[in-house]
């Protein structure tokens, strides 16, 4: 929204500087985007008169204009009358009109501040000496016009500043209208003057007309009636037949300039006093032509206010065809509809130069109907803003009173009768009680009662003071935001300014605040990840269903988002792995050959269905791929090892693949993957390299390999697995390593499991690890085990060690079929 | 046309059989259906062509079954209980040099870390949640035009990717509300990723993290809200700060601010210059009501801001993309 400074002078006496007043509407009202200073656009430009016109010889539409600008301009060259040349191009320039001359060294208003301003000068045309331009409307920035140049009403001295006079020496604020969703009111310049007024701790005087709740329609009834067929969808709908004057009047120029300057074009004197209203006052209106909606309905018009229906199309005023909805309000003339109510008039009933009699609306609607209707039909004028705001059903009517007013006086049409008024939705006017305090407890404030009562009272609240203590607030009827006691409290916190409330600390006791230990336990896993030279990575929730379909998994186990902004993010990812899988291609493209990338976050598979709060489970995951481009050997043990470091002390088993529906399962290959099973029997996760068709699908290079777990099992397993410290011995210990050949179907887990069957029954302190895999016969392997002994309670002797260890040697022996060598 | 059905089973059952798939898509009787469609009544060949292509796409689909299952057969069994390759020999660690952790999740972690040393317990936001969290309990009732500025997307279902982690609001206070009437307080932030259906470009996101903060506690000022907020700052810049606020309008708060700090010195901050850092305000009475929390006898402040900006700032980050970009280019940076 723009709010024009010289307009908002009109109602409030402003003394600061444009950037202390900038400043104070920004700490207190709303946010100011940017300020633009438009004199300088105009700066130099005069009104002047064209005593002289005479076509140029040799051409078809140039004319020599001899213009008096009242000695104004001190720079160009005058004839002996006095007067300056200027070639123009306007097929309506006629002597004896006011115009705009755009002198010499201005430049083009319309070309101002753009990448290329043009700057006039004076100038050779053939053989004639033309100084500067005679402007048209749109060169002066103003509006679209095609005529020719812009022609002035009345007798204004010639070489007038055309910035003065149409007071064009102004600072247009744009506001950021997100902040003002609320407030009906401050889209109209008055509502925002009332603030400002209030906010610069000024009493506001509103005009006559807007606190006129009743005014005088005039007498009789009967030419038209209102039926709001259900009182939902308007609170009151007021309308007044006018006749008998000049619809072809164009409304005065310094409106038009002011109507221009905040962006609505100037169109005629009717059209542009509903405009000036709705900017003045927040309360868009709209014209209808009379003969036209009677020709539709016959006579007796009977305008209903009622919903769309099924079929039904319109045809509004820029020519687009909608078919309403049974949700869209509409505005009709007996069964035809002839506007979308709040968005949009019909072409049915627009009026034009012909019109003779004229319909003005002045309504209030259901603004959640209204902002459906908006989103729906992609509508966003000035009017349907405003209606969405909520302005209230009171402001109808003095604003209709003013635009009577107005169109009597600007094309002399006259009321046929009184007004046809409907009100279903009247409201009592509100009464809050606000203690004085509840302000200095919700605010943290230790404010004078008169303070609080000036504040509110300036923006144009009732306050009467009740034992010193307590205000009761009369909320303004153009505040229909105001409904609790918080509202008001938040109008005097604000008027005042929240910056002058001293910030304080809360009191809280010393009680610690324990973080939360999965959080505790994802920070470590992350830390432990990085240290083993993985790098974290994050990426979208929301996937392409053809990535979804290369990692192996259904696209129809995701939520799908029936409003996302491309394909590529349609669907919530079921795992984690299918991001990791696709950007681990790029990654190599860009010459990175080894790495690990990992990420831990949240999914989100359909199966798992819902939580006690009936939304979808969420599982934290964690997952890591590794890749190497010219990498050789099993990728499956690359990953593993990342795996072992981060998991290493929690005995995870290793277990052969089964069927198994869990999705993560799903882009591994189940002869070179593992399920993880933790001490607690539960299934963590699964580690692998991936199908021949992942590599394909992903452009992996083949010594990849991932893992992913659930990341909530993982800390419960964690949780039970105490870190039981055990003191050193004060003996040293012993190592030995056997080499078993076996046969090569026998797995080193089947080895160490053997062997673990003897170790743990000693009391000594063992452990085994398989250091070396050696195969050179087809049918054969050697694996050899390093198995460490030591006791608590004296150094082993060669006799014990070797017990033990032959013992071990038998066990694998016996069960595995194992030779020692 | 039935002569097609019995070329289809008949080629299927040719493909499951072979160990080339592949080569029965060059089969005669395939050529031939193709063949007649030139001796068809012009009229009739649309159909005709449409059926011999559907044909021609389950032939495809089901070559490439049957060769993955071929190729899936050839894959070699490893030892998975083994610690390495046969042959291999101990495996090393990547480079610890090279590991890094996102940027965002370390500065979340710092922000957290100052948040629970304040006194406030931290939970994670929900990345898929309901209208009634996300807009219900929260003041905003069904097509109000405030809903218009969180963009949301939507699943078939109606779920929604929260676009703001006050998501968590309702549930933070129906959990705090037993403690509150107990001894008076609720301190708790919420964290996590947030979505709005957003075009994206180098300061906008459709997906980004927010950290969001609830206090109610008997005697909750605005007063202490700016001073909380003050304190944060202050610790996670470490240097004092002035702070300025704005109006604002958002329904689950009243009064509604925005706050912004003078920008600090370590982000090359001069006097004058602020930084617009979070909403925020005191509870609305209703979002406390939906919690079943008595709005006469307690009070509360809210806020939310967004954390990939103060990482963009803190290391001056050109491109928000980067975030979520995967790029090892970028999140070496970082190690």
């Amino acid at each position: 929204m723009i709010i024009s400074l010289n307009w908002l002078k009109k109602f409030t006496n402003i003394d600061i500087s444009v950037d202390e007043l900038a400043e104070l509407i920004n700490t207190r009202l709303v946010e100011i985007e940017s300020v633009v200073n438009i004199s300088e656009k105009y700066k130099n430009i005069l009104i002047v008169k064209a005593v002289e016109v005479k076509s140029l010889e040799g051409s078809d539409h140039l004319s020599v204009v001899k213009i008096n600008d009242g000695g104004a301009n001190h720079y160009v060259e005058r004839d002996e009358n006095n007067l300056i040349q200027v070639v123009c191009g306007a097929p309506n320039i006629t002597s004896g009109q006011t115009v705009v001359w755009l002198p010499p060294k201005s430049v083009v208003p319309q070309t101002f501040g753009t990448a290329q301003p043009f700057m006039l000068d004076t100038r050779n045309l053939r053989g004639v000496i033309s100084n500067g331009m005679i402007a048209s409307a749109k060169e002066l920035d103003l509006f679209d016009e095609h005529t020719g140049i812009l022609v002035l009403d009345g007798d204004i001295e010639p070489g007038t500043s055309f910035a003065k006079e149409y007071e064009l020496d102004d600072y247009l604020l744009n506001i950021e209208n997100k902040s003002l969703t609320h407030r009906p009111d401050c889209f109209g310049i008055i509502g925002f003057a009332r603030e400002v007024s209030a906010i610069m701790g000024k009493d506001f005087v509103s005009p006559d007309w807007i606190m006129n709740l009743n005014p005088y329609f005039g007498e009789g009834s009967g030419n038209i009636s209102i039926v709001i067929d259900d009182a939902d969808i308007s609170d009151r709908y007021q309308a007044m037949v006018m006749t008998d004057g000049d619809s072809k009047k164009q409304s005065p120029m310094i409106l038009q300039t002011y109507l221009a300057r905040v962006g609505v074009r100037p169109i005629s004197a009717i059209v542009d006093v509903t405009n000036y209203l709705m900017m003045l006052a927040g309360q868009p209106l709209h014209a209808f032509d009379f003969d036209k909606v009677r020709s539709i309905c016959g006579d007796n018009v009977e305008i209903h206010v009622r919903f769309g229906r099924e079929g039904e199309k319109l045809e509004l005023l820029d020519g687009k065809v909608i078919d309403l909805s049974s949700d869209d309000i509409v505005i009709a003339a007996g069964e035809t509809a002839i506007a979308l109510a709040g968005a949009m008039g019909g072409a049915n009933t627009e009026i034009d130069e012909s019109t003779k009699t004229i319909i003005i609306e002045s309504a209030s609607f259901n603004l959640y109907k209204l902002r459906a209707t908006q989103m729906r039909h992609g509508i966003f004028s000035e009017a349907v803003t405003r209606f969405t705001k909520g302005q209230p059903a009171e402001l109808t009517a003095p604003v209709l009173g003013e635009a009577v007013r107005l169109v009597r006086e600007w094309t002399g049409m006259q009321p046929v009768t009184s007004v046809a008024d409907t009100y279903p939705g009247k409201r009592e006017r509100q009464t809050i009680k606000v203690p004085l305090q509840k302000v200095d407890d919700i605010l943290g404030v230790d404010m004078s009662i008169l303070d609080a009562a000036n504040s509110i009272s300036h923006a144009g609240f009732g306050v009467k003071i009740e034992d010193s203590l307590i205000m009761n607030v009369e909320v303004p009827y153009w505040r229909s935001d105001i409904h609790i006691l918080e509202d008001v409290v938040e109008e005097i916190g604000r008027i005042n300014g929240f910056d002058n409330i001293k910030s304080t600390l809360p009191m809280r006791d010393f009680t610690a605040v324990m973080p939360d230990g999965f959080d505790i336990f994802r920070n470590n896993l992350r830390r432990t990840l990085v240290k083993s030279g993985a790098n974290e990575v994050l990426t979208y929730s929301f996937i392409h269903g053809d990535i979804i379909k290369k990692a192996g998994q259904n696209p129809e186990d995701s939520y799908r988002l029936i409003n996302s902004i491309s394909p590529d993010l349609q669907y919530y990812r079921q795992t984690l792995m299918p991001s990791l899988l696709s950007i681990t291609q790029p990654n190599i493209k860009q010459g990175y050959d080894e790495f690990a990338l990992f990420e831990i976050n949240k999914c989100h598979y359909k199966p798992d269905g819902l939580t006690d709060e009936e939304v979808p489970l969420e599982i934290d995951r964690m997952a890591l791929i590794f890749a190497a481009k010219a990498g050789s050997g099993t990728a499956y043990y690359r990953a593993r090892r990342i795996l072992e470091f981060i998991m290493g002390d929690l005995n995870i088993t290793y277990k052969k693949i089964t069927e198994s529906n869990n999705p993560i399962l799903s882009p591994f290959e189940p002869k070179r993957s593992a399920e993880l099973i933790g001490a607690n029997g539960k299934t963590i996760g699964f580690i692998g390299e991936y199908k021949k068709s992942v590599i394909k699908n992903f452009k992996l290079p083949v010594c990849s390999a991932g893992f992913e777990v659930n990341t909530l099992e993982l800390f419960n397993l964690v949780k039970t697995v105490g870190k039981d410290y055990k003191p050193l011995s004060r003996y040293p210990s012993t190592e030995r390593d056997i080499c078993f050949r076996v046969n090569q179907v026998i797995n080193c887990g089947q080895i160490i499991d053997s062997a673990n069957e003897i170790l743990l029954k000693t009391d000594l302190e063992s452990s085994i690890e398989v250091i070396d895999i050696y195969k050179k016969e087809s049918e054969t392997k050697n694996v050899t085990v390093r198995i460490k002994l030591v006791s608590y309670s004296h150094t082993l002797n060669g006799d014990e060690v070797t017990e033990v260890i032959n013992n071990v040697v038998n066990s694998v022996v016996a069960k595995l079929d194992a030779i020692v060598i | 046309m039935q002569n097609i059905e019995d070329v289809k089973n008949n080629l299927l059952s040719q493909i499951a059989a072979s160990d080339f798939p592949r080569e029965i898509l060059k089969s005669s009787e395939l050529k031939k259906l193709y063949g007649a469609i030139s001796s068809m009544p012009v009229e009739q060949r649309g159909i005709y062509g449409k059926s011999i292509n559907d044909l021609k796409i389950v032939l495809e689909s089901a070559v490439l079954t049957k060769e993955t299952e071929a190729e899936d057969l050839s894959v070699e069994q490893i030892d998975i209980t083994a610690p390495f390759d046969v042959n291999g020999g101990k495996i090393g660690l990547l480079s610890a040099e090279n590991g890094s952790s996102h940027p965002l999740t370390t500065e979340l972690e710092n922000v957290i870390n100052i948040f629970t040393r304040m006194g406030f317990e931290a939970i994670e936001s929900r990345q898929i949640d309901d209208d009634n969290h996300m807009f219900g309990t929260l003041n905003f009732p069904d097509n109000h035009p405030a809903r218009d500025g969180y963009d949301t997307f939507r699943t078939e279902e109606g779920f929604i990717p929260p676009a703001h982690t006050s998501t968590m609001q309702n549930r933070i206070l129906k959990a705090g509300k037993a403690k509150l009437e107990a001894d008076g307080q609720i301190a708790a932030v919420s964290y996590g990723r947030v979505f709005r259906n957003e075009d994206i470009d180098a300061t906008h996101e459709h997906t980004f993290y927010q950290c969001e903060g609830v206090f109610v506690s008997s005697d909750a000022t605005l007063g202490q809200m700016l001073g909380t907020l003050r304190s944060f700052f202050e610790v996670y810049y470490g240097q004092k700060l002035k702070i300025k606020t704005q109006p604002a309008y958002f329904p689950f708060v009243e009064p509604g601010l925005e706050f912004a700090i003078e920008k600090p010195v370590a982000l090359g901050g001069k006097p004058g210059e602020w930084l617009e850092m979070l909403g925020c305000g005191m509870i609305h009475p209703n979002v406390l009501r939906s919690a079943g929390i008595d709005p006469e006898k307690y009070r509360g402040f809210a806020w939310g801001g967004g954390i990939d900006r103060l990482v963009m700032l803190k290391y001056g980050i050109e491109d928000i993309r980067h975030f979520e970009s995967g790029k090892l280019a970028f999140l070496r940076k970082f190690v």
